[in-house]
């Protein structure tokens, strides 16, 4: 903005030049003269010129300078990071002024501290000064450390998703990579659906080294990558139930011939075309000569996908299979836990805690198993009427009183039952007051003897007397030498052992039951599976394929309803039963698998690393 | 595959039936039989070989003993499932109970 400024007098002129002042304008004189003027603004014009060429200089200088930066940047940002995260590190240590070092508390692992020594002697080679590293004795817990693979990574990762093990405690990771697929897929079991899952895992894994794949942003893709070889296994288990059950896609395969023979019913019973116009349902009975000619080698028999009352055939075959599965799953928890009790030396929780649990859950439902079993290797076909009930035995055993309808299975099962029962009842308060009272035994008799002179060996079994009656031992990493917390070790609370007994023994008998009764989850969720896979098929595909006999018209249509098929079975049959069946297989391993033997309160081991912060 | 039909012309199923089998009342020779001996020792022995001699082959390395497990658990859990499955069906209380056009249909296909 320009101002021309024309005053009378002086005095005026001078305040006038106080408000230019203050406001910091440029004052030219007015010259007289044309050319004066001319030659002014020409000046002035030739400055403003200069100086937006300086500016427009100096800008440009800039932009470069900070594209080059953009360049470096990057870099910059990881070195700055990183040097963050060293001095973080760096400060967690403590200063000893007297020997004017940085001194570092830390776990490592045993197999490592050779690797530790030479890369401690590496980094200070250079700097002249050493560092050194010593073991030191230590009460606290040490955190876990478990080596995986990228194959076993993922498998330890559900492990963990309950509770990172105690330390030295039992893993159940490794059977867990065969017994989580294979019960996922009792409960998913089809041929084509397994073979679908298996696939698109087996795409996964073959293209998980390209960077395309690996570093996908997408967080369902994410998730669906990290566990390739969980969705593997689970496919390839999935194919092998598929064939046991006879389902691909709903459909029955028979691949060796069946063993009810239609034909020999037929004929014995004369089933004359009349016949069978005025019955609409007819059954095949197994004692008629020659209808039922074996069981069917391989899976169940095709006909029974025929049939109208498959259903009542399935669901008693498949829960008691569920049965014998969650029998056998937690019978095997328990004696993992034997691998915990023999490797912390409590050789009393061996005979005290995990034969009385062995004995009551053998006593009860394993002779349940046996039960079933023996009535599947017994013919009652000839009286199919009056075969003895499972169930109404089972519970007659629990309340001493027999059904006189119900015949025996057996000579002399009355009383065996009876024996098993008591049994049972016995081992409960062996289960209740065994572990404490010998305990407390042992805690009389060694204060007794007195609490002068301990000697090393004793220390490492005088962890065992405190209040925690399930805590973890040492490794033969540590050595004792006189800790701070000595107190802790004589300390010893019948009330609290007492009362961690008794909670431990209530949830282990009343779970023996509810825990097995979960287990019917695995018949559950493969009948739904089955009966929404059928309804699928028989909605979409047989409406497709019984459109007429038209080729053409059926052709056409077909190619809108598979897609629909195709669509719906992705959808619901593989990603919502995929899901639904993964989590039920998971809670069946978290709860009723680990809680036999695993305690999951350990914490992991997080060594200081540069992979965090370059995400 | 098998699928039973959606509806049928019971007339037209039953010319075709009394068309197909050529003598009534002369028994139509039986299917084989299944054993049930020999499916047990073949799943047994193929199960037992994974289970109990696949550990021995197993090359040494760091992944040996989860390859083991993985072996004995595999080979446990599969026969179990299918030792269920064969057991339930051997000795059976009921038989299948078949729609009539079902009857008309399997009566002539599976001989």
């Amino acid at each position: 903005m320009t101002f021309l400024i024309s005053y009378w007098g002086e005095q005026i002129g001078q305040k006038i030049r106080k408000i230019t002042d203050c406001f910091h304008c440029h004052i030219f004189p007015y010259a007289e003269h044309e050319e004066g003027r001319l030659g002014a603004l020409q000046q002035v014009q030739q400055q403003s010129h200069e100086l937006q060429e300086v500016l427009g200089e100096t800008e440009r200088f800039l932009s470069q300078v900070l594209a080059r930066v953009q360049q470096l940047l990057p870099p910059w940002q990881v070195q700055i990071r990183k040097m963050k995260a060293v001095y973080l590190a760096l400060n967690q240590c403590s200063v000893s002024a007297t020997h004017k070092c940085l001194i570092a508390e830390g776990w490592c692992a045993a197999r490592d501290l050779p690797t530790l020594r030479q890369a401690l002697q590496d980094g200070s080679s250079e700097a002249g000064v050493s560092a050194v590293v010593h073991r030191i004795p230590c009460r606290d817990m040490p955190p876990t450390l478990i080596r995986t693979n990228c194959f076993t990574a993922s498998f330890q990762g559900i492990v963990d998703a309950y509770g990172v093990g105690r330390y030295q405690e039992v893993n159940p990771a490794p059977y867990t990579i065969i017994t989580f697929p294979f019960l996922f897929a009792v409960m998913f079991g089809d041929v084509g659906h397994g073979l679908l899952m298996f696939l698109f895992a087996l795409a996964m894994v073959l293209t998980e080294n390209r960077p395309a794949v690996k570093s996908a942003q997408n967080e369902i893709w994410q998730t669906f990558f990290i566990g390739r070889y969980l969705l593997l296994l689970m496919g390839l288990f999935s194919v092998y139930t598929g064939f046991i059950y006879n389902e691909c896609f709903s459909r029955a395969t028979a691949i060796f011939s069946s063993g009810w023979s239609v034909a020999a019913m037929a004929t014995q019973s004369d089933w004359s075309d009349a016949f069978l116009a005025q019955h609409p349902l007819l059954a095949l009975d197994p004692n008629v000569s020659g209808v039922f000619l074996g069981p069917y080698p391989f899976g169940i028999d095709p006909i029974w996908s025929l049939a109208v009352n498959h259903l009542s055939f399935l669901n008693s075959f498949k829960m008691k299979m569920s049965v014998i599965l969650g029998v056998t799953h937690m019978t095997f928890g328990v004696v993992l836990g034997v691998f915990n009790h023999v490797h912390f030396g409590q050789w009393h929780r061996l005979l005290l805690e995990t034969l009385p649990e062995l004995v009551f859950l053998l006593g009860l439902f394993g002779y349940l198993v046996f039960l079933i079993v023996y009535k599947w290797l017994q013919d009652y076909a000839a009286r199919a009427a009056s075969a003895p009930s499972i169930l109404i035995h089972f519970i007659n055993m629990f309340l001493f009183s027999r059904s006189p309808t119900n015949q025996p299975l057996f000579h002399g099962q009355e009383a065996v039952q009876s024996a098993l029962v008591i049994l049972a009842l016995v081992t409960v308060p062996v289960l209740l007051l065994g572990t404490p009272l010998f305990l407390h035994w042992r805690h009389r008799s060694r204060s007794q003897r007195g609490p002068a002179g301990r000697q090393p060996d004793e220390d490492k079994s005088g962890i065992l007397d405190s209040s925690d009656a399930s805590v973890a031992g040492w490794g033969p990493d540590e050595e004792k030498a006189g800790c701070p917390e000595d107190g802790e070790e004589a300390e010893f609370v019948l009330s609290e052992v007492l009362m961690h007994q008794a909670i431990h023994t209530i949830e282990f008998c009343l779970g023996c039951i509810s825990n097995t009764a979960s287990y019917l989850r695995l018949w559950a969720l493969s009948l739904a599976h089955a009966q929404l896979s059928e309804v699928l098929w028989a909605m979409v595909m047989r409406s497709g394929l019984g459109l007429g006999r038209k080729l053409g018209v059926a052709a056409v249509a077909l190619v809108p309803i598979f897609a629909a098929f195709a669509v719906l079975t992705v959808a619901i049959l593989l990603v919502m039963e995929g899901l639904s069946a993964f989590l039920h297989a998971l809670r069946l391993h978290w709860v009723e698998f680990q809680n036999k033997f695993y305690s999951g309160t350990g914490y992991k081991l997080s060594p200081f690393t540069f992979a965090s912060e370059e995400d | 595959m098998l699928a039973s039909s959606a509806g049928g012309d019971p007339a037209h199923l039953s010319i075709r039936s009394s068309a197909w089998h050529p003598s009534l009342g002369v028994p139509r020779p039986a299917m084989t039989a299944h054993s049930f001996a020999l499916p047990v020792i073949i799943f047994t022995t193929f199960w037992g070989l994974i289970g109990i001699a696949g550990p021995w082959f197993v090359p040494k390395g760091p992944n040996r003993g989860v390859i083991i497990t993985m072996l004995v658990a595999t080979a446990v859990c599969c026969y179990l499932f299918w030792l269920i499955t064969i057991l339930a069906q051997l000795n059976p209380l009921f038989g299948p109970q078949l729609k009539n056009e079902t009857i008309w249909y399997v009566r002539f296909l599976w001989e």
